[in-house]
């Protein structure tokens, strides 16, 4: 039973459905979803969709990389499967494992059954017993194609890389049991990384690329007001002033995005109207993450950072 | 000119695709097709649109990123210039590109350095001659030893990283089960487990960090801990080799070729502040700052290439030096002066590294490189 013979229903002509007219419909579709998007990325996100390329982010962290796919899922009202990559991932997590249990009982069964060892073997390595992991799934997926988010691959190694090269020219997967099995539709790929390590040039070469920076002022107002809908636009602008202001010194880790809304979330549940020294040495921990950083910042006086936004 | 818009178009990011390539981007014909897609996706309403799937096209990583946006500038000046955009020949690089600075006379060839000819240079050749070259210090070797000494060196590191990269393989012991081979295995004896197979742990192999100095203090060294750290990271798995004087530069990817003439060939390339001054402390802060994700906690061994001759403040590089060194598994300082028979550590920048270093130890000749070995 070769899959094989499916082909004709995965080529490009018959899911040639666009799902987005041009860049600006996909920059709306994401503002609609609470995702402020700026031009470079939505035309990334187009291109990868429209030409069925998968996506590489890379960025700092807390800057909604893996937002990108969430939304993207949602906007195209499709399954979003997720593989969270780490070190010693390996193929039997990553896209599919027996059901060992499952089968040492089916033979047990079978013990008995006259049926010949060929067939008992058929039995056993069939579907029946397959645990699909996220990599087979995102092959698998009946209805529509679903998105494909493999999220920090660079903590994966070399080998399972080597591995996704080739499942994502080929969009098919063999069981050496069972079969090669295609995609029916082929998933939108997103992969983000942290830049841990260097990618293999080839895994990056078939992908589209997008580096996530830190917002500017007036996005990042823009993001806070939609993500917290319920804060006063003045202390939304300190909050965020205040951010970039910290974003200037020299931390280990400067805050994203992420830390910028919990420290508004933070404040706002404090009952706060505007933001002064004294709820900001409260609150400093949403902001940075480290002893060290905090340091700095006490030392950069959080009276001169707050005055140097006005 | 009886161009279409379209033919134009095709023009102008073939043309792009040329000229970004010629000025460091990498990539070749896919990733022109790959551009030249994404443009008749896009569409071509406005410069912006342009310039993002481009750049989301031809670029994969965040140098090349950067990069980009000023070599798609200096394109579109260029065509200005030019009358007519895409006809006639173009000059294929920027101004900026060409003011890279000298590349370090020891990459060019084996006529440079300071070396000295020294009286004892020419002695009768064979083995003696060998064990005569691997423990004369760097800085002292003839001229026409050069040649020999770095097939020496070669050879005794290739044989350094087969050791340990031998030394990291673990044997076959039971461990927990293999339920997927255990079965494949036992199909004959009908699904009874009689022949057990077992999961071993892969043998944990170590990143190595190098951090080496090319500030003039060192001209006379940096050319062989440059070969060492192109044999470590040829057989180390994870390498990191940084360069540094006054600021940081990472290497890895230049060192990655085959061949040594290549990967040194490559490096020529590379703008570095080769024999300028020397700043450890503030290189170590933007390696913390930057890269501080390769200095993966427990499996990280920091090896720091100086002789430790700062300018900058020793506060500095003692708190920069603290944080990695809580971080890593172990800071090796490899200290060239180290081989001197009156050196002591004392110049300020030394000790206030020496309480966060774990291994301080000579790095003058190719005994002391090898002598490494037991550390890694």
């Amino acid at each position: 039973m070769d899959l094989k013979r499916d082909r004709d229903a995965t080529s490009p002509g018959s899911s040639g459905r666009q799902p987005f007219k041009d860049v600006d419909a996909l920059v709306q579709g994401f503002e609609r979803l609470n995702y402020i998007a700026d031009r470079a990325l939505a035309t990334a996100v187009f291109l990868a969709v429209q030409l069925r390329k998968p996506l590489l982010i890379e960025g700092h962290a807390g800057l909604g990389k893996t937002e990108v796919a969430k939304v993207l899922a949602s906007l195209l009202e499709t399954a979003l499967i997720r593989l969270q990559c780490y070190e010693g991932l390996d193929v039997s997590s990553a896209v599919y494992e027996w059901n060992y249990q499952k089968q040492l009982l089916a033979i047990k069964i079978e013990e008995k059954s006259d049926l010949t060892v060929e067939e008992k073997q058929r039995h056993i390595f069939s579907k029946e017993f397959l645990l699909e992991r996220p990599l087979l799934q995102s092959i698998l997926a009946e209805a529509a194609s679903p998105v494909l988010l493999i999220d920090e691959i660079d903590r994966a190694d070399d080998a399972f890389e080597a591995f996704l090269l080739e499942l994502l020219s080929d969009f098919q997967i063999t069981v050496p049991e069972m079969c090669t099995i295609k995609a029916r539709h082929i998933p939108y790929v997103i992969l983000t990384s942290n830049r841990t390590r260097e990618l293999s040039d080839a895994l990056k070469r078939r992908c589209f690329y997008h580096w996530i920076d830190y917002p500017s002022l007036e996005k990042e107002i823009k993001i806070v007001s939609t993500r917290l809908p319920g804060m006063e636009a003045d202390l939304r602008s300190d909050v965020v002033r205040f951010v970039h202001a910290v974003r200037q010194l020299d931390l280990g880790k400067p805050p994203g995005v992420a830390e910028t809304l919990d420290s508004g979330q933070a404040v706002m549940s404090l009952g706060k109207h505007r933001l002064d020294e004294e709820i900001i040495e409260v609150t400093l921990g949403c902001l940075v993450k480290s002893m060290e950083d905090g340091q700095k910042i006490r030392d950069a006086g959080i009276g001169k950072l707050l005055g140097n936004t006005e | 000119m009886d161009q279409t818009p379209a033919e134009y178009l095709t023009q102008f990011v073939v043309e792009l695709c040329r000229f970004t390539r010629s000025n460091g981007l990498s990539g070749g014909l896919h990733r022109s097709l790959a551009a030249l897609r994404a443009v008749k996706a896009v569409g071509t309403r406005d410069r912006e649109s342009l310039r993002f799937a481009l750049r989301a096209a031809l670029c994969s990583s965040k140098a090349e990123w950067d990069l980009f946006d000023e070599l798609f500038k200096a394109f579109e000046e260029q065509s200005q210039h030019t009358s007519k955009p895409g006809s006639g020949k173009q000059k294929t690089t920027v101004e900026g590109s060409s003011q890279r600075e000298t590349p370090s006379p020891y990459l060019i060839g084996h006529d440079a350095g300071d070396t000295k000819p020294e009286s004892d240079g020419k002695t009768a050749a064979g083995a003696s001659v060998c064990e005569r070259l691997a423990t004369v210090d760097f800085s002292q070797i003839p001229q026409n030893d050069l040649l020999r000494l770095e097939e020496l060196s070669l050879r005794l590191l290739r044989q350094m990283s087969l050791r340990l990269s031998r030394r990291l393989e673990s044997g076959h012991r039971p461990g927990p089960i293999d339920l997927r081979r255990t079965i494949r295995r036992n199909l004959a004896h009908g699904g009874e487990p009689i022949v057990l197979a077992f999961r071993n742990k892969k043998p944990q192999k170590n990143r190595l960090l190098i951090f080496l100095d090319v500030s003039g203090s060192m001209n006379a060294y940096s050319g062989f801990l440059l070969k060492f750290a192109y044999a470590l990271q040829k057989h180390f798995r994870h390498v990191d080799t940084f360069l540094f004087s006054t600021s940081l530069l990472e290497i890895s990817e230049a060192l990655r070729p085959r061949r040594l003439s290549a990967a040194l060939e490559k490096l020529s390339q590379l703008a570095a502040g080769w024999s300028a001054g020397t700043k450890i402390g503030a290189s170590l802060r933007e390696l913390n700052r930057l890269h501080s994700r390769k200095l993966q906690a427990g499996s990280t061994i920091f090896m720091i290439l100086s002789d430790g001759w700062d300018t900058g403040a020793p506060e500095v590089l003692a708190a920069e030096l603290k944080a990695i060194h809580r971080r890593v598994r172990r800071v090796i300082w490899l200290n060239p002066l180290l081989g001197l028979a009156d050196y002591e550590p004392v110049t300020r920048g030394m000790s206030a590294a020496l309480p966060y270093t774990d291994v301080f130890a000579p790095a003058h000749n190719l005994v002391s490189l090898l002598a490494l070995e037991k550390h890694l």
